[in-house]
């Protein structure tokens, strides 16, 4: 049964001295796909400003703006209504280690098996996908990374940033859902496995009420390549269903930012993001 | 007196350079001979005194590259280098058929990616290509063309045959050079221009400005062409001042340009003025401070979108390097196969691809004797010429090649020609190469006629890049004959010529119209020779 999720979602920063020029875009537009199908979206600037959409290499859609008023404050916000699908039964027709990895895939999703700034090798995470694949059908092998991953990371907001590695993060032995996709993506990719990056937003609750808004979470999740994409929040230890909501996909973090933009001024604070959810059906 | 070209060495041995003036017998080739009649007689002084004369000629037009600290001097030689129209319709078949297949690319793995799934190229090549610029997919220049300006690099091997060494098609520079030699040497040999039909190169920046002209988006009228420098501070700005200059177009920095909604304007006395076409000479990681270098100072913030929305042309397109990439050559001749369905006119330098264990370990074995790139490099950076290494140089070399396979290709090392240069008061056998440059206006295209001639200027040395100490020679095309047999023949004996310079007005592959242009160009030319 599908879920109607509608989503508020709102960045911004606050900066020392006005700023006279900015350039920005935005990736907060859900996408329309096979398990999901988005109804409405608008995003709208303030100060007010006149946006460009586009489809980025990636097939996100990006929200483009620039401001030559003078302000202090740069506020974005989206709003959706996006129908969701249940997460699909885990594949049961998958190819074996040997034809996930043979050359003709590894040649078709080059961009998903290499490492990224975000997701570099490290001998001991290549060691230990290595066990976890050894010990695992490749159907089984992302709920035993999601264990493995939240094995060494304890969730806790604050302290890693965007530009912390999966390697840094292990090290700290903390970090935020990027961190654990990051980290989920690095032992994946050391087992061969194509995958890749899932930014977008979760409804925090299995039983949501109808017509309730609840605060959600701009959230990052991963896909494998099981001789077809399927998702997989190791946060959370799930597989990706009717809570998740896809934004964008790409290599890391780095391909799919939900904000950023160049400016001249000074120094800016950025005033956090506040996701609100609703159920709508 | 003695013969200038006395003791001039011209080595016969099988695996030998090619000369380029003299064959092995030490005879005069036959497009040389009128220039080697010229020449043979005057004596090294009055070579000295020449070459007083052209490196005024050179400061007088302010050609001084090393005033801002940032490249030497490029030295033009005196003795120019020939190529008979035979040589030239080889060169510009093969330029322009590369030109044509290297564009038919760049649009397919920035849009449908067929060449990727039809496997003739492999995926990992192209998405691992550092200039392979996922920011530039999906935008669709208005008349189709990406290289607006090519240059390919071509050298010529032992056997006399032109082979492409690298492709262009990013910001290919050095047009300058092509135009100012021919200034200079006009005004210190003229009498050599009345000897010889050597089609024009002063007409280079009328045909740039017709191509930019002709890739602004269609429902601009009169669109408004700029050239965008990184600034006075490099080593191309004399170019990029000259371009402008001659085009009678705005010379710009990115703080002169504004994108406001997608449009982009440049600062000017009277106000914001509209830019349709910008002819950037910046590179693509410092372009838009948005998608690539956030701190780039010397872009224009916005200028990829706006290109995206189709309201201005970026000339050359974003993203071409990923065709310059050097494993990347490797595969340009099954390019042309496939694009055209047409076989190279010029064949590759042989190229091993270091990606492959089984060329990577024969590489290996015999880096001694290889010349080794990195896929990147521009302007003989990083080279390692086997040959010329120290052992501790390929122990070095061995071990990056191993740890990023992708990075790096391998050339036997190719001979250039040689060709007869000015050092310490005598002529001597310097290696050369040739870059011409070919400009695509979206119905044809233009190769200039002749292009730029580097020249390595210690003896031996087979590293021509400016960057590395290199010079460079007035390139000569010429012109058919277009005169009648009784006439030539008096014009041959008056200035002394014993051979025919050039083939019969039936040999090229020019359109009667075309024939007729060249025609007339070349009359222009000839006045401004003489004066």
């Amino acid at each position: 049964m599908s879920w109607q999720i509608r989503i508020e979602h709102s960045t911004g920063y606050r900066y020392a001295s006005p700023v006279i020029s900015s350039y920005n875009e935005a990736r907060i537009i859900p996408q329309t796909g096979d398990r999901q199908l988005t109804l409405e979206a608008t995003v709208r600037t303030e100060p007010a400003s006149t946006t460009y959409r586009y489809w980025d290499y990636w097939g996100t859609q990006v929200t483009a703006f620039d401001l030559h008023t003078p302000h202090t404050e740069l506020i974005v916000t989206g709003r959706s209504v996006v129908q969701t699908a249940p997460a699909p039964a885990r594949p049961t027709d998958v190819p074996g280690w040997d034809g996930l990895t043979d050359d003709r895939v590894a040649d078709r999703f080059v961009e998903f098996v290499r490492p990224t700034v975000s997701t570099p090798e490290h001998p001991e995470l290549l060691a230990a996908a290595r066990e976890l694949a050894a010990a695992n059908a490749p159907a089984d092998f992302l709920p035993a990374v999601g264990d493995w991953v939240r094995e060494k990371l304890r969730y806790q907001p604050g302290t890693t940033e965007v530009r912390t590695s999966a390697v840094e993060a292990w090290q700290q032995g903390v970090g935020v859902c990027q961190d654990f996709a990051h980290l989920a993506l690095v032992l994946m990719r050391a087992a061969g496995m194509p995958a890749r990056y899932v930014s977008g937003y979760q409804h925090p609750s299995a039983d949501a009420a109808v017509g309730e808004t609840v605060s959600g979470q701009s959230h990052a999740w991963v896909e494998g390549w099981l001789g077809e994409w399927w998702g997989f929040d190791p946060t959370n230890g799930v597989p990706a269903g009717e809570q998740h909501v896809v934004v964008a996909r790409g290599r890391d973090y780095n391909d799919v930012p939900p904000m950023f933009g160049v400016y001249s001024g000074g120094a800016s604070t950025s005033l956090g993001v506040t996701v609100s959810v609703t159920r709508l059906g | 007196m003695a013969d200038l070209f006395e003791g001039y060495p011209v080595e016969v041995a099988a695996a030998a350079a090619w000369d380029e003036v003299f064959d092995a017998a030490h005879r005069p080739r036959e497009v040389y001979t009128a220039l080697h009649d010229a020449l043979q007689p005057l004596s090294s002084s009055d070579l000295a005194a020449r070459k007083i004369a052209l490196d005024r000629a050179f400061r007088d037009a302010g050609i001084t590259f090393n005033l801002f600290g940032e490249e030497r001097p490029f030295p033009l030689d005196l003795v120019p280098r020939l190529l008979s129209c035979d040589e030239w319709d080889v060169i510009e078949r093969g330029v322009t058929q590369r030109v044509r297949a290297l564009e038919a690319f760049l649009d397919d793995v920035y849009g449908r990616a067929d060449v990727l799934a039809d496997g003739i190229v492999p995926r990992r090549l192209v998405l691992s290509s550092s200039h392979f610029h996922r920011a530039a997919h999906g935008i669709d220049p208005p008349n189709g063309v990406r290289a607006h300006v090519s240059g390919i690099d071509l050298v010529r091997d032992e056997r006399g045959h032109f082979r492409v060494l690298e492709d262009n098609v990013r910001v290919p520079s050095g047009v300058s050079y092509v135009i100012e030699n021919r200034r200079a040497m006009t005004r210190v040999f003229p009498e050599l221009f009345s000897t010889h039909r050597v089609r024009p190169v002063a007409d280079y920046a009328t045909h740039l400005l017709h191509a930019l002209r002709a890739a602004a988006p269609p429902e601009v009228a009169d669109p408004t062409v700029v050239v965008l420098t990184p600034g006075v501070y490099n080593a191309a700005y004399f170019e990029h001042a000259l371009l402008a200059r001659q085009m009678g177009v705005e010379l710009v920095e990115g703080r002169d340009l504004s994108v406001r909604n997608n449009r982009v304007t440049m600062r000017t006395t009277e106000g914001d003025h509209p830019v349709h076409v910008v002819y950037r000479r910046v590179d693509d990681d410092w372009l838009d401070p948005l998608h690539f270098r956030p701190e780039s100072m010397v872009g224009c913030a916005g200028l990829l979108n706006a290109a995206r929305t189709g309201n201005v042309t970026i000339a050359n397109a974003v993203g071409n390097g990923v065709a310059d990439d050097k494993l990347m050559y490797t595969y340009v001749p099954d390019l042309i196969r496939y694009y055209l369905g047409e076989e190279p006119a010029l064949d590759n330098v042989d190229t091993f691809r270091l990606e492959d264990p089984d060329q990577r370990a024969h590489v290996l074995d015999n880096l001694e004797s290889l010349v080794v790139k990195p896929v990147d490099g521009s302007g003989g950076k990083g080279i390692v010429i086997g040959p010329q290494a120290t052992e501790a140089e390929l122990v070095e070399l061995r071990a990056r090649v191993l740890a990023d396979p992708r990075g790096w290709i391998a050339q036997r090392v190719v001979k250039l020609s040689t060709s007869p240069t000015l050092a310490d008061d005598r002529l001597g056998p310097r290696h050369v190469d040739l870059r011409p440059f070919a400009v695509n206006d979206g119905n044809r295209i233009w190769v200039l006629p002749g292009g730029l001639t580097r020249v390595a200027l210690p003896r031996g040395s087979l590293v021509v890049n400016s960057s590395q100490g290199g010079g460079s020679k007035d390139t000569w095309v010429l012109a058919p004959e277009r005169v009648a047999p009784e006439e030539a023949a008096l014009l041959r004996r008056r200035s002394g010529l014993t051979q025919a310079v050039a083939a019969g007005p039936d040999l090229g592959p020019h359109s009667s119209d075309e024939q007729q242009q060249q025609q007339s160009e070349q009359q222009n030319q000839q006045g401004g020779g003489l004066c």
